[in-house]
């Protein structure tokens, strides 16, 4: 039964922080609504029902989609990592500092070059 | 290097952590973190002067992981858990390709043959728009073509190294992605480079995936991607043949896909054409250079106890090739294109050699399918960077001129280019003198000590055949009439000059006097199993 | 359940994907397929590893993935940039070079 319970507490944890964080949000921020923001959330695209013509949308989300999937897959590498990571001991980490570094160097690319801005 | 560690602490069984021998891998490590700090300068700098410090880093970083290849020379081992062997064919072509790439990375560099360089101000703006034209005026050029070349050139390197199918994937895709990039970047003519590039991605990825899922079966069959387990499972006979022959018929489709061998050779003219042309001689010579030292890895010591097997397909497919390349070339008016077509049939003339396998040379003890194949590409690479080289300097008004029809009394203009291009053809030609010759007539010699000697007979009628469509150009140099409204030849700046004298300088030096090279490449024949 | 099943279902897959990168005319379509080649692929790995009983198939497929994903960018911007002046992302339409 003990070996469950650091699960509960990340259980727990888990819910503190969405109860906390939505929370703050809820009464701290500010109050603007609009229509693009009451609108449900489609990474981006217009949601459904799409305009007549196939629904186009702009070459910049195609962009941005790119940018997401290439920096989004390294975490595969992250995660066997994670799993091992005392049995790798400083041979993982610096292999993983190496690694982070190098796509630390494709983000600031990225970011100098205007990759992140969407107009 | 961090990603593979991680897989290979998960392949062994025992949990341990895995040590990776950087010293082992410096020239790869070189190349790579030069491309790294590429990527950083075209992040940070400012555009004047970016083209300088690019240029001045990549070569200095060629150079560099040059001299570490030769310091590594007479390692015989395996780095990185079993990654990367460390032996006397991959250092040599590891050599190969960093000097390959020299000329080549010179060639990329020039600007002074087209106003802004060989490359597009920027990839991203459409043909034709008002954007471009605002760009052009500018006279600024896509610099990101030297970090993506060293990206390029690390995956050539790790390419023929790769002891495992996975890590021999990985550098695939690494070779192969800039390069589809870089094809479409052209200057002039940017509808034909962006859909040499997309021919080029979809192809490539297309092959890719046949390689891939022939590394699958083999795993399959073998329980390891390691290719002396392979061997080992080979020899013992120990699973199903129909995974063995499956696999390595799809991870020799892959293969034969990347050096260009007929049936998989469709898509090199429209890639070799369609590309910029420093573009396309940096891919004819050095991809085939990486492709040809994985091709040789996987078949003589992964799948060395299969060699009954695959060797008859091999017949074909040299026999194939070599026909392909020669008579289509024939037929070819555009010189970039017939290039293409010359470059299929040095890939049969290649695989002629690859097929005498494991036959030994008694005096030397030297691995005949692996020297002479490794002298071949040496020779075959210097000639085709220079002949690309020489092609970008025949101009006109529209950029460079490469119908046929417009070389027409080429010497006329300018004996010096028309020599140094008949250089280049009578070595592609295999005539004595040039390295050409001296590869040649390894190759046929390996051939026929390993019995296959029909191949060779076949080999020379097709050198017969291609040595009529390069004189056929030599006669249109130096004995037809120049159009009025032919083509001029312009005067590059000494980057081109350097890169066309070295490519001339080895080509001589190696049909003079090969012995010192034969004899480093007869040392160097030998796998680390 | 036998893995080997898998197996077939990854050829069947691969062999989808191969016939789709030969018949569909839109480049986009015709790279997903190739995807669809890449995925089987994966699904064959990690078969082979059960079988197989070591962990090196489903340590390849995460590599796999990662060069898909590379794969999918590159694809992605150079069919883009054709289809931004084109106007057509059909692979009959690049027919510029031939002959």
């Amino acid at each position: 039964m003990n070996s469950y319970v650091p699960i509960l507490v990340l259980g727990a944890l888990s819910l503190g922080f969405a109860v906390v964080s939505i929370g703050a949000g809820a009464l701290t921020g500010p109050k603007r609504y609009n229509r693009a923001k009451l609108d449900a959330y489609e990474c981006g695209i217009e949601p459904t029902p799409q305009p007549v013509g196939g629904g186009r949308f702009p070459v910049k989300y195609y962009l941005t989609a790119m940018l997401f999937i290439i920096f989004d897959i390294e975490i595969v590498f992250l995660y066997p990592w994670a799993v091992h990571f005392d049995a790798l001991g400083i041979f993982g980490l610096v292999e993983m500092v190496l690694f982070i570094v190098t796509l630390l160097a494709a983000y600031a690319y990225v970011w100098r070059r205007g990759g992140l801005e969407w107009d | 290097m961090s990603a593979l560690s991680v897989s290979a602490t998960f392949a062994a069984a025992e949990f341990q952590t895995p040590s990776i021998e950087y010293s082992k891998l410096m020239p790869m490590l070189i190349v790579f973190g030069v491309a790294l700090v590429g990527v950083l300068i075209e992040a940070f700098m400012g555009r004047t002067g970016r083209h300088q410090v690019q240029l001045i880093l990549s070569i200095a970083g060629l150079v560099a992981a040059f001299v570490s290849v030769t310091m590594l020379a007479g390692d015989n081992q395996i780095a990185a858990v079993g990654a990367v062997a460390v032996d006397g064919p991959a250092l040599f072509l590891q050599g190969t390709i960093l000097l390959l790439a020299i000329p080549g990375v010179l060639t990329m560099a020039e600007r002074s043959l087209d106003r802004g360089g060989v490359f597009t101000s920027a990839g991203s703006s459409t043909p034709g728009s008002e954007h471009e034209r605002v760009l052009t005026a500018t006279g600024v050029t896509q610099t990101e073509v030297f970090p993506l070349t060293m990206f390029a050139v690390g995956g050539m390197l790790l390419f023929p190294a790769a002891n495992d199918l996975l890590t021999m994937f990985v550098a695939l895709e690494v070779l192969s992605l800039p390069l589809y990039l870089l094809c479409g970047l052209a200057r002039r003519r940017r509808l034909l480079s962006q859909e040499a590039s997309l021919k080029y991605f979809l192809l490539g990825a297309f092959s890719s995936a046949f390689f891939l899922y022939g590394i699958a079966l083999l795993y399959g069959y073998s329980g390891t991607v390691r290719l002396s387990g392979i061997a080992e499972a080979v020899s013992s006979n120990s699973g199903s043949d129909t995974l063995l022959m499956t696999g390595t018929a799809l991870l020799a489709v892959g293969l034969l896909f990347k050096v260009g061998a007929a049936p998989f050779h469709s898509w090199t003219p429209d890639v070799y054409q369609g590309a910029p042309t420093p573009i396309t001689g940096f891919m004819a010579a050095c991809t085939k250079v990486a492709a040809f030292g994985a091709l040789l890895r996987v078949l003589y010591v992964g799948l060395g106890g299969l060699a009954w097997q695959w060797e008859p397909v091999m017949w074909g497919v040299a026999i194939l090739t070599m026909v392909v390349g020669s008579v289509v070339a024939l037929t070819q008016t555009d010189v970039k294109r017939m290039l293409a077509y010359s470059s299929i049939a040095h890939a049969g003339f290649i695989l002629t050699g690859l097929v005498a396998t494991d036959t030994v040379d008694p005096d030397t003890g030297a691995v005949l399918g692996v020297s002479s194949v490794l002298f071949y590409l040496l020779a075959y690479g210097f000639i085709t960077i220079g002949a690309f080289a020489v092609v970008t300097l025949v101009r006109d008004a529209g950029g460079e001129a490469t119908h046929l029809s417009q070389w027409a009394g080429l010497a006329r203009r300018s004996p010096l280019v028309a020599a140094v291009f008949t250089l280049f053809l009578a070595a592609f030609a295999g005539i004595p003198l040039t390295s050409g010759f001296t590869g040649k007539f390894a190759v046929f010699s390996a051939a026929i000590a390993g019995d296959a000697a029909p191949l060779v007979v076949i080999g020379v009628v097709m050198s017969a055949v291609a040595a009529f469509f390069y004189f056929r150009v030599v006669v249109l140099m130096f004995f037809n009439a120049p159009a009025p409204d032919g083509p001029a030849v312009a005067v590059p700046s000494p980057l081109t000059t350097v890169a066309i004298t070295l490519s001339v300088a080895v080509t001589v030096l190696l049909g003079v006097w090969p012995t010192q090279v034969l004899d480093l490449a007869d040392r160097a024949s030998q796998f680390v199993r | 359940m036998n893995p080997m099943n898998y197996v077939y279902l990854s050829a069947l897959l691969f062999s989808i994907g191969a016939a789709g990168v030969l018949l569909r005319r839109n480049a986009i379509v015709v790279f997903m397929c190739v995807e669809l080649m890449l995925n089987a692929t994966n699904l064959a790995f990690v078969a082979f590893a059960r079988m197989q009983g070591n962990l090196d198939g489903q340590v390849i497929a995460f590599f796999v993935m990662v060069v898909a994903a590379a794969e999918v960018v590159i694809g992605l911007a150079i069919i883009v940039t054709i289809f931004r002046t084109r106007r057509s992302a059909s692979v009959d339409s690049a027919n510029l070079l031939k002959y």
